[in-house]
């Protein structure tokens, strides 16, 4: 993937975290920027929304929010990145983008609430396989 | 001859050491030619200032055991120098075995008579002119023998270049390949090269059926096929004819093999002549996984092994188990393996408006059946067990039904009275080996040659070798023994139990008679009667003394014993045409038309047969091959199968599936596990968890039945299996079962 190492350069590190702070606005900022042109080219205008995407990015950056070492930081804005300029290359299919931040790390399961929570272990497994 | 004798002398050593253990293969003996082999005369002289090698003990092969019932009729004889004591008329190939010398044979098979054509088995025997054919040789006091001789040797290595003649060379593309005896055999005795050059013989392939394929130019004429249709499937279809290099195995006439045990040909084929035609290229055998398990689709619980490859079964063998069925399986239990591939539910499913089904979670299907159970008063639910179930399902089955306030739990084919408080009224007393004690059978409103073909063919064993008596009644039948026709109904029963018919005298007069019944009288509605008045012949014949028990049950199906080991007994016999629930655990042999139209039928079971038209809602389950489950026979020994292939689609495995409803439906059974509801099995019938056991009756029917008052109706009976090969949900789905039935059963 010769464009994604041409277009990431490898910044030198963060020296403090006020500084990895900053360059993770950066990136929510690039990438937030570059939702038109990804909604475009991947056709997602009629399955989700701009907002949905915003907010499915930002939901991404919060997984990492316990992260404090700014190497850390620095090393996972390099993946996003790479990750962001995969996707505006087309490097990715429809399906993809869809399966990953449409629908999301649950996938097509649907939330069964409380009724779940009266069953016993048996019958948790049982609806998952015959073998437990 | 000088050179030959430096080899002869540099080999020494590691030959000795080859004499001091015992090969336990052929394979660790020497391959090719070796010079002493050349001139066996020559180093046979040289083996002579040898001193005796200390010999250690040596076991018996395959863990033989000798019994030896009179001390003084036993002999001894010297195996290689290693003294033996075997009883007198054993012959020098069983004295061998009992000494640890596995002797190379093609044409001897321990359960059929000798033969000795195929000469593989030579020893060299002192005293003796020539070597001498140990299979038909009878062992007499004193003898010595030696099996791994140069002589020995040579003559093996002569035979093997015979047969070898006009053998075919195709390993390659035969299905035998890997488990062939002449190719073990060829490998561990025969030489390097042949001296044969001309052009080899063909022969051409007869029709079997559509069971045994044959592959006649690779047969070497041990004749073993022949031996086995004749003395034990009691065929007259197979034969030797021609001679010389004209000779070859077939039907006489054009002719298909029409015996329910032709399948065990293939495997005592000891080359590539006769194998199986639906297996026929489809896998090689060490790419297999064998599984030991049990057969279900009869009363019998044939051991077997199931052989797989991934999710697919691709063959099934006989197991030995000397009590059961020796090593012979019926060709329904062979091949029906087929049909665990067609027909099979995959997923859950509920019945829309429309009709049609529709595929749903099994938290749906749960949800939906756990909701309509509780609109239905509890006298109106009904549980049906299949005649595949095992012994957990039905004991869940049973629970659950009995938490739901309903009692009408009953198992197909026991009929609307079974008699389920005596466990001698509905189990093979005798034991299927114990018959061939016996010296007098009385077969009644039974056909075990299509309803048991293993307990048929240890009937057929005990009158061939003690030529016992058999009298039958019953409507007429093929039996492959001699056998008297008493009379087609209960009126010859009446006259037996009065003393009126000539067979009383002969049964008075049997030292250990044996009277089996047979279970599709369970489903008559005079079955009290009939019962009564068979008690009434076994009283009068003395058949159940203390040292023997003839009296004995002979049931159709795999769950019958354990159902009523349980109590699966209805409270209602009539119960079914009342009912609004109805759950169906694998039964497809009721009759539908009982079923009243509005109730709710739950289909719980592994194949898409008879009952899944009428069902509203289909929970799919796993068949035998693919649970763990426990299955009584008909004697009384508990079983188990194994899984051996994963289960289809989304299936569950039955006890689970009765499980997880009773929580969906707010009646939550005691056990999460498979030991949770053996312990509940164990307190209701201790004698299901003795796995492999056989606990025999403490009480006899006959003295503790009560009395009844029903009439006997003067209807003859009838037949239990119309079509031996078709009689349940996976034999049904099998296409190989239906060409069997097409093309073999007498019309």
């Amino acid at each position: 993937m010769a464009f994604t190492l041409r277009s990431v350069k490898v910044p030198p590190n963060s020296a403090s975290l006020e500084e990895a702070r900053h360059r993770v606005f950066d990136f929510f900022r690039a990438a937030c920027r570059s939702i038109p042109t990804v909604m475009d080219i991947y056709n997602l205008d009629d399955v989700v929304t701009k907002s949905h995407l915003r907010s499915a990015i930002s939901a991404e950056i919060r997984k990492n929010l316990h992260v404090t070492n700014p190497k850390v930081i620095d090393m996972l804005l390099f993946k996003g990145m790479e990750e962001l300029n995969n996707i505006r290359e087309h490097a990715k299919q429809r399906h993809h983008i869809i399966g990953q931040y449409v629908v999301g790390n649950h996938g097509l399961v649907q939330d069964l609430g409380a009724k779940e929570k009266d069953m016993s272990d048996f019958l948790k497994s049982f609806y998952k396989s015959n073998y437990f | 001859m000088g050179l030959g004798l430096l080899a002869s002398r540099a080999l020494r050593p590691a030959a000795s050491r080859l004499l001091r253990y015992p090969p336990r293969h052929g394979l660790a003996r020497a391959i090719g030619s070796t010079p002493e082999r050349q001139s066996p005369e020559a180093s046979a002289a040289q083996a002579q200032p040898d001193p005796a090698p200390e010999l250690p003990p040596r076991k018996p092969v395959a863990g033989a055991r000798v019994h030896l019932p009179n001390p003084e009729d036993a002999i001894e004889v010297f195996v290689d120098g290693y003294p033996v004591k075997i009883p007198k008329g054993m012959t020098v190939l069983q004295a061998c075995e009992v000494a640890g010398v596995d002797i190379p044979r093609f044409c001897y098979h321990n359960r059929l008579s000798i033969a000795g054509n195929c000469r593989m088995c030579l020893v060299e025997v002192e005293k003796s002119p020539k070597p001498v054919a140990s299979c038909a040789m009878p062992a007499l006091p004193g003898m010595k023998i030696k099996t791994d001789t140069p002589i020995a040797k040579k003559a093996r290595e002569g035979v093997m270049e015979f047969l070898l003649m006009n053998h075919p060379l195709d390993c390659p593309i035969c299905d035998q390949g890997g488990e062939c005896d002449l190719q073990d055999q060829s490998m561990a005795f025969g030489s390097d090269r042949g001296r044969f050059t001309e052009v080899k013989r063909s022969v051409v392939d007869k029709n079997l059926g559509p069971l045994v394929k044959t592959v006649m130019t690779r047969c070497i004429q041990c004749t073993r096929c022949v031996r086995f249709a004749t003395e034990i499937a009691g065929v007259q279809d197979l034969g030797v004819l021609g001679r010389g290099s004209g000779e070859e195995i077939g039907t006489y006439v054009e002719k298909l093999m029409t015996s329910e045990l032709s399948g065990n040909v293939i495997d005592i084929c000891p080359v590539g002549a006769l194998t199986s035609k639906p297996f026929a290229f489809k896998a090689r055998n060490w790419e297999l996984k064998g599984t030991e398990t049990i057969d279900v689709t009869d009363a019998v619980g044939s051991n077997i092994r199931i052989d797989s490859r991934g999710p697919e079964v691709l063959r099934i063998l006989p197991r030995l188990n000397e009590d059961i069925n020796e090593e012979w399986i019926s060709d329904k239990t062979r091949f029906c393996y087929d049909g665990l591939k067609r027909q099979r539910l995959n997923d859950p499913m509920i019945r829309g408006a429309d009709g049609r089904f529709q595929a749903v979670s099994w938290h749906d299907a749960l949800a939906m059946v756990g909701e309509v159970i509780h609109k239905v008063g509890p006298e109106e639910i009904v549980g049906v067990a299949g005649k595949l179930s095992d012994a957990e399902s039905m004991m869940a089955l049973k629970d659950f039904l009995n938490r739901m306030g309903s009692n009408n739990v009953m198992c197909e084919g026991n009929g609307k009275h079974p008699n389920a408080d005596l466990r001698s009224g509905y189990i093979m007393n005798t034991g299927i080996a114990g018959l061939e004690k016996a010296d007098v059978f009385l077969l009644v409103g039974t056909q075990p040659r299509v309803e048991a073909a293993m307990v048929n063919a240890r009937i057929r064993k005990t009158v061939r070798a003690t030529h016992a008596k058999v009298g039958y009644i019953g409507p007429p039948t093929d039996s492959n023994y001699d056998h008297e026709h008493l009379g087609t109904g209960p009126q010859t029963l009446t006259e037996l139990a009065e003393g009126r018919h000539p067979f009383c005298s002969t049964l008075k007069n049997a030292k250990n008679p044996a009277i089996i019944v047979g279970a599709g009288l369970f489903e008559r509605e005079d079955s009290d009667a009939i019962f009564s008045a068979i008690e009434t012949i076994a009283k009068n014949g003395n058949v159940v003394r203390p040292d023997w028990n003839g009296y004995n049950v002979l049931l159709l199906h795999a769950a019958q014993a354990a159902a009523l080991d349980l109590g699966l007994v209805p409270q209602s016999p009539d119960s079914i045409k009342s009912a609004k629930f109805v759950y169906l655990m694998g039964a497809d042999d009721i009759n539908l038309k009982d079923i009243p139209d509005d109730a709710f039928v739950v289909y719980q079971g592994h194949h898409g047969d008879q009952s899944v038209y009428r069902a509203n809602v289909i929970l799919p389950a796993s068949a035998f091959s693919e649970k763990e489950g426990t299955y009584e026979n008909t004697e009384g020994c508990i079983q188990q199968t194994l899984p051996a292939v994963p289960t289809v689609g989304d299936a569950r495995d039955d006890w689970k599936i009765v499980r997880a409803l009773s929580e969906v439906a707010g009646v939550q059974l005691p056990y999460d596990s498979v030991g949770g509801i053996r312990s509940r099995i164990w307190t209701v019938a201790p004698n299901l968890v003795s796995v492999d056991e056989r606990e025999p009756t403490t009480f006899s029917t006959t003295t503790m039945r009560p009395n009844t008052n029903q009439k006997i109706s003067p209807n003859d009976f009838g037949m239990a299996v119309e079509n031996f090969y078709m009689t349940d949900a996976i034999t049904r789905a099998s296409k190989i079962m239906a060409q069997c039935s097409a093309m073999l059963l007498k019309k």
